[in-house]
């Protein structure tokens, strides 16, 4: 025993001296980062961290579309719809990172262990999916309760397990929650060397992956989390860092850029949302509302969220929806301040703008969105209207707005579709079923927009379906549950020898937010 | 005999002490606003899902019911899980407490290495230009909060004159295998040196922001304590005997006033732990207090209660450790003590 | 009390104590006055001038959306010392009574009394507010609130050590004898006895209390947003490192100077109050 770690220590001394005099190694490694704690657990994780690493370390039946809307191909080669009866021929080429094949069982395991464990985005699939069954080895068909036209995107929220390493490292009947919080079981072109959720997560390049890898692709990607915007700044100075998250400040992009790096843009479905609480005087008179959308400065916000002259981090809106999203018309005028009308709205609002201070909420997190509030005070007290700022922490705000009555009047808050299908934004965020959250905390109710959303959700046709949604926008549009301030493109600073290709060049973008950063689509020169 | 009495009295209370905090703790996170579960499972969760997840943490149950089901659990080693990290709550802590611990002890070191002498150099040369240097100094530190600190090294240091580095605890390139989570120590126990002078070097910042202020406060401690020790008899007769200024000093002065300036020390630890919150912000070091400052955002009890329990106890070992040496060194001091 | 005062007033530490504290009294005192732009002090937006380094119409800088710094500065004095003097208002009071209740009655109020400050004082200041300021909103009076539950355990533990002290002393067993009532002894003949301990405290205190109130608003736990706060000025800066290095070095310092200022006049008090 002592001898065994004695020649251990003596090995590693000698190893040690060995790499410390050898020069740094050829070996690519790409270091990105994000704000949040990264979740590697697919049945868990649902924000931008956890698609990047889910999309790394697994498959899923479709990928969005590059350079398209939709869907396309991916672990599955083709279907057929049959009603509310979906079936998937797989490919038969792939194996998980173990030697495993991957087979239509896995399918329905991957499905059973993330309904069981009830969290992450399991929400997706709660009440629409019958049964999963494997009806061959390359085969499997998934029974709908009722049909769900946008049941075929939502499949992007799957990423499908490998059956037989989850059930070795089964606890309990923990679904191996434990183990899969701190290694990977999948099929995707990288898997976890090391995990720490406050930290980095650290990965490595599995050959033999089924799609090809870019040229000068990364072996080892450092997925970094928390670092602060001074941080990233000096790290990518010193060539210690090579794609920054996007959540930095504009000022850190213009200063980043001016030293070298390239900056990207990704339109990931998703709008910048002033989400107005249509259950409170005197946001409940919809003239009030127009009134505030009118009045809004959509031309400051651009200018703000302007990086320098090449890059902006937004695009002006026409309704609710993003680009790429079904019911998205190109053609419609962009929102722009008019204050007459603004004043003539106003007119018509049952409420005197006096009585009635507005509050409005940034989320303490995200200090940048000060300046939106700013903006919103100071052009909103021309209108009369007294406005309180107020800067709540995030798990406050999620209390506040499950309570219509008292949440804030007016909070501002990004909104990212789920999957590339329309209804996974406006369901969410409209549709009077749905319970008090900060998606849904402009508590708006319309009978006839929940008609056009439940409709959508069982129409099957493109055309018929772009239709409907056009018609939902111009609802929307015209009732202002929401200032639309503007569509978000996600900002990304690139270190100069490094190339971000899904981004770089829009035939090769996929539409959903965080499925571009694809490591293995990345180039990294020395 | 009598001093492993007094520890064990001292561990007692101590345990009261801790079952006190964890229910003050307790009480105080159940309140915080948001729910806990609503916010684990994101928006788009049925309400269904966000009521099978309370039932399974419990938090339909009353407060009581719920701290039992606490302490039980606490009896097994299980602090729960956490919402934050969605790991049990005791691989969070034993990852992330070392990090801090070892952040805070090479502060501590440095409060000792740099403050006592700077005190003494201060008495010694009491009411000349040293002395009101080093007592202007000494203010000054702990006139600043840690962030302040932090945010002034790093921006001289790493920013303007890139000599250490700006994040992380060791170099990217090193791989060394986990042993205790102190970096020090696993890189030894590799026998890789290089490994160690990167762990330090990665160190210094964050543990200088971390002990200016307690540097400060020891200088000012040792100088006051050895001002009222040179004013002892035993002093002016060494004075009287001829021996040399720097004889006196380092024999007859400084060495009694180690003793109190030790034990403000460890009561300064409460300090260090308190300000690594904001030191580890500044510099993404991914230790305990960052844990601490994230799970309180997201209203993860669990980890909210494991981290404030971990970091009292720690306190308190500290406290009956810096304790129970002083006795052992002196125990004139105990016995000053007991007769108040 | 004259004594005092003159050392006060000949030493030249203290002088320039005095002299740093004066100027961030009156700062906050006549902010109106002495801001050069007093409307930055709210919610203004000015994106023409915005990112602008120190320069004579901006002797400090500008922030990201174009306020003047040195105003917000001199505003967020105010809070700094609304803060100080609240919680040295109640947390002294607090304190006290349970440091003489427990150190005169002993048995078993002592014990249930001074476990209860243990627990307090066992949890690091900082995480305690920390905690209490995620219960509560984040409002100014909230903030107050969270740092002076943790800071009348402090004065609690001076108090009882010092009364346990004059309890066997001369002048309290004469009260007991003569009949005097708990009461009476506690406040009218030990009370009087703790002041220059209390007072020194309270003097070195008042720094701390805004060198802490800036701690919990630099983790985004204290004062509301376009109000300035020296802590979170400094906190919202550090995102613009290193080159608008002047949102973060200037209301550092400004934390700096108002804490310096009153531990120069402390240390002072203490050499006087308290000369061994």
């Amino acid at each position: 025993m002592t001898l065994t770690t004695r020649t251990t220590v003596l090995g590693s001394t000698v190893l040690g001296l060995l790499l410390a005099t050898a020069p740094a190694s050829a070996e690519r490694i790409l270091r990105a980062d994000e704000v949040a704690v990264g979740e590697i657990d697919p049945a868990k994780g649902t924000d931008y961290a956890d698609t990047v690493l889910a999309i790394n370390l697994y498959d899923t039946l479709v990928y969005p579309k590059q350079g398209g809307a939709g869907v396309q191909p991916h672990l599955a080669t083709d279907w057929t719809i049959d009603g509310a009866s979906y079936t998937f021929n797989l490919r038969d080429d792939v194996k998980f990172n173990s030697g495993n094949a991957l087979t239509a069982a896995d399918v329905a395991y991957t499905f059973e262990r993330m309904m069981a464990m009830g969290q992450g985005n399991s929400s997706l699939f709660a009440g629409v999916v019958d049964s999963v069954e494997a009806t061959g080895d390359h085969t499997v068909v998934f029974t709908l309760s009722k049909p769900f036209a946008p049941f075929l995107a939502t499949l992007i929220r799957m990423p499908i397990v490998d059956m037989a390493t989850v059930k070795a490292n089964e606890k309990d009947g923990d679904w191996a929650s434990t183990w899969m919080s701190q290694n990977s079981a999948g099929s995707g072109p990288y898997m976890i060397t090391s995990h720490d959720p406050q930290t980095e997560t650290v990965l490595s390049y599995e050959a033999d992956y089924f799609i090809e890898p870019v040229e000068n692709f990364p072996e080892t990607v450092r997925f970094r989390y928390g670092l602060e915007p001074a941080t990233v700044r000096a790290l990518m100075g010193r060539g210690e860092h090579d794609i920054s998250s996007q959540w930095l400040p504009p000022e850190v992009y213009a200063g980043l850029a001016q030293d070298g790096a390239s900056l990207v843009t990704e339109a990931g479905l998703t709008g910048e949302y002033f989400k107005l609480n249509t259950q409170r005087a005197p946001l409940d008179d919809v003239h009030c509302r127009r009134a505030l959308a009118y009045a809004f400065d959509y031309a400051t916000m651009a200018q703000l969220t302007q990086i320098n002259d090449n890059t902006s981090t937004s695009k002006p809106m026409t309704g609710a929806i993003p680009q790429g999203l079904t019911g998205y018309d190109a053609s419609l005028p962009v929102f722009q301040q008019d204050m007459a009308l603004a004043k003539e709205e106003l007119g018509k609002c049952q409420y005197d703008p006096a009585d009635h201070p507005l509050d409005v909420v940034f989320i303490a997190e995200t200090p940048a969105r000060e300046r939106g509030a700013l903006m919103m005070q100071a052009i909103y007290s021309t209108l009369g209207f007294k406005v309180d700022i107020t800067r709540t922490p995030w798990a406050l705000l999620t209390e506040q707005v499950t309570a219509p009555a008292t949440a804030p009047h007016v909070v501002e808050i990004a909104i990212s579709a789920a999957s590339p299908d329309t209804d996974s934004l406006l369901y969410a965020m409209y549709h009077s079923s749905q319970p008090p959250t900060w998606i849904s905390s402009s508590y708006y109710k319309n009978a006839d927009l929940d008609a056009l959303l439940d409709k959508g959700r069982v129409e099957s046709d493109p055309d018929a379906r772009q239709a409907l949604y056009a018609d939902a926008n111009a609802i929307l549009a015209d009732t202002v549950p929401d200032i639309y301030a503007y569509e978000l493109l996600s900002p990304f600073a690139v270190r100069d020898g490094v190339t971000y290709h899904n981004l770089a060049d829009p035939a090769r973008t996929y539409p959903v937010s965080g499925f571009n950063m694809r490591f293995a689509d990345i180039s990294v020169s020395e | 005999m009598t001093i492993f009495r007094r520890l064990l009295l001292r561990l007692g209370t101590s345990l009261i002490v801790l079952v006190g905090v964890s229910m003050l703790i307790f009480c105080i996170a159940r309140v915080i606003p948001g729910d806990p579960a609503r916010i684990a499972l994101g928006p788009r969760a049925t309400t269904e899902q966000v009521e099978q997840m309370r039932e399974a943490l419990h938090l339909n149950e009353p407060l009581v019911v719920q701290y039992g089901l606490f302490m039980r659990d606490l009896a097994r080693g299980d602090l729960g899980i956490s919402l934050y990290s969605k790991r049990p709550v005791m691989t969070d802590l034993a990852e992330y407490l070392p990090a801090t611990l070892e952040l805070v002890l090479l502060a501590g070191l440095m409060m000792v290495v740099f403050g006592l002498p700077l005190g003494a150099l201060s008495a010694r040369y009491r009411g000349r230009w040293p002395d009101h240097l080093i007592r202007v100094f000494s203010l000054l530190t702990v006139s600043a909060p840690a962030f302040v600190w932090a945010v002034g090294l790093v921006l001289v240091f790493a920013y303007f004159l890139p000599l250490f580095p700006i994040t992380g605890r060791i170099a990217d390139t090193l791989n060394i295998p986990h042993l205790t989570g102190f970096m020090l120590i696993d890189t030894l126990a590799a026998g890789r040196i290089d490994g160690f002078i990167s762990a330090l070097h990665h160190m210094i910042l964050p543990a200088f922001a971390l002990a200016l202020s307690g540097i400060g406060q020891a200088s000012r401690l040792t100088r006051s304590n050895m001002i009222s020790t040179y004013e002892h008899p035993s002093i002016e007769m060494a004075q009287a005997y001829g021996f040399s200024e720097a004889r006196i000093a380092q024999r007859y002065a400084f060495r009694p006033s180690l003793i109190p300036s030790l034990t403000i020390i460890g009561l300064d630890f409460a300090a260090l732990l308190g300000n690594a919150f904001l030191v580890e912000i500044i510099f993404a070091w991914p230790g305990l207090s960052r844990y601490g400052v994230g799970v309180i955002l997201q209203k993860d009890l669990n980890a909210i209660v494991g981290t404030v329990l971990i970091i009292s106890a720690t306190f308190l070992i500290a406290n009956i450790i810096v304790d129970f040496l002083v006795s052992v060194i002196n125990p004139r001091i105990r016995l000053s003590e007991n007769g108040k | 009390m004259k004594r005092a005062a003159y050392i006060l007033l000949t030493n030249p530490l203290s002088i320039i104590g005095l002299l740093l504290v004066g100027t961030v009294f009156f700062c906050a005192a006549f902010a109106g006055l002495v801001a050069p732009y007093p409307e930055h002090a709210g919610a203004v937006i000015n994106f023409a001038f915005a990112n602008k380094p120190p320069s004579a119409d901006y002797l400090l800088g500008t922030d990201v959306v174009g306020r003047d710094i040195l105003s917000r500065i001199i505003y967020a004095y105010r809070i700094a010392l609304g803060m100080g003097l609240v919680v040295l208002l109640i947390a002294p009071p607090v304190g006290v009574a349970v440091g003489l209740i427990a150190g005169y009655l002993g048995g078993r109020t002592d014990f249930i009394l001074m476990r209860i400050t243990d627990i307090f004082l066992s949890i690091p200041p900082l995480v305690l507010a920390l905690a209490i300021m995620g219960v509560l909103e984040p409002t100014l009076l909230n903030a107050m609130l969270a740092v002076t539950a943790m800071w009348w355990p402090w004065y609690a533990r001076l108090v009882y050590n010092i009364t346990r002290g004059e309890k066997v002393e001369g002048y309290v067993l004469a009260a007991e004898v003569i009949g005097a009532s708990r009461t009476h002894i506690m406040f009218r003949e030990i009370l009087p006895n703790c002041i220059p301990a209390i007072v020194t405290k309270m003097t070195l205190d008042f720094g701390f209390v805004i060198l802490i109130a800036s701690s919990l608003s630099f983790l985004g736990l204290g004062v509301q947003a376009p109000t300035p706060d020296l802590g979170s000025m400094v906190s919202e800066g550090t995102r613009y490192l290193p080159d608008s290095w002047w949102m973060t070095v200037f209301p550092g310092l400004a934390i700096v100077v108002a804490v310096f200022g009153f531990n120069l006049i402390g240390d002072a008090l203490r050499d006087v109050l308290e000369p061994d």
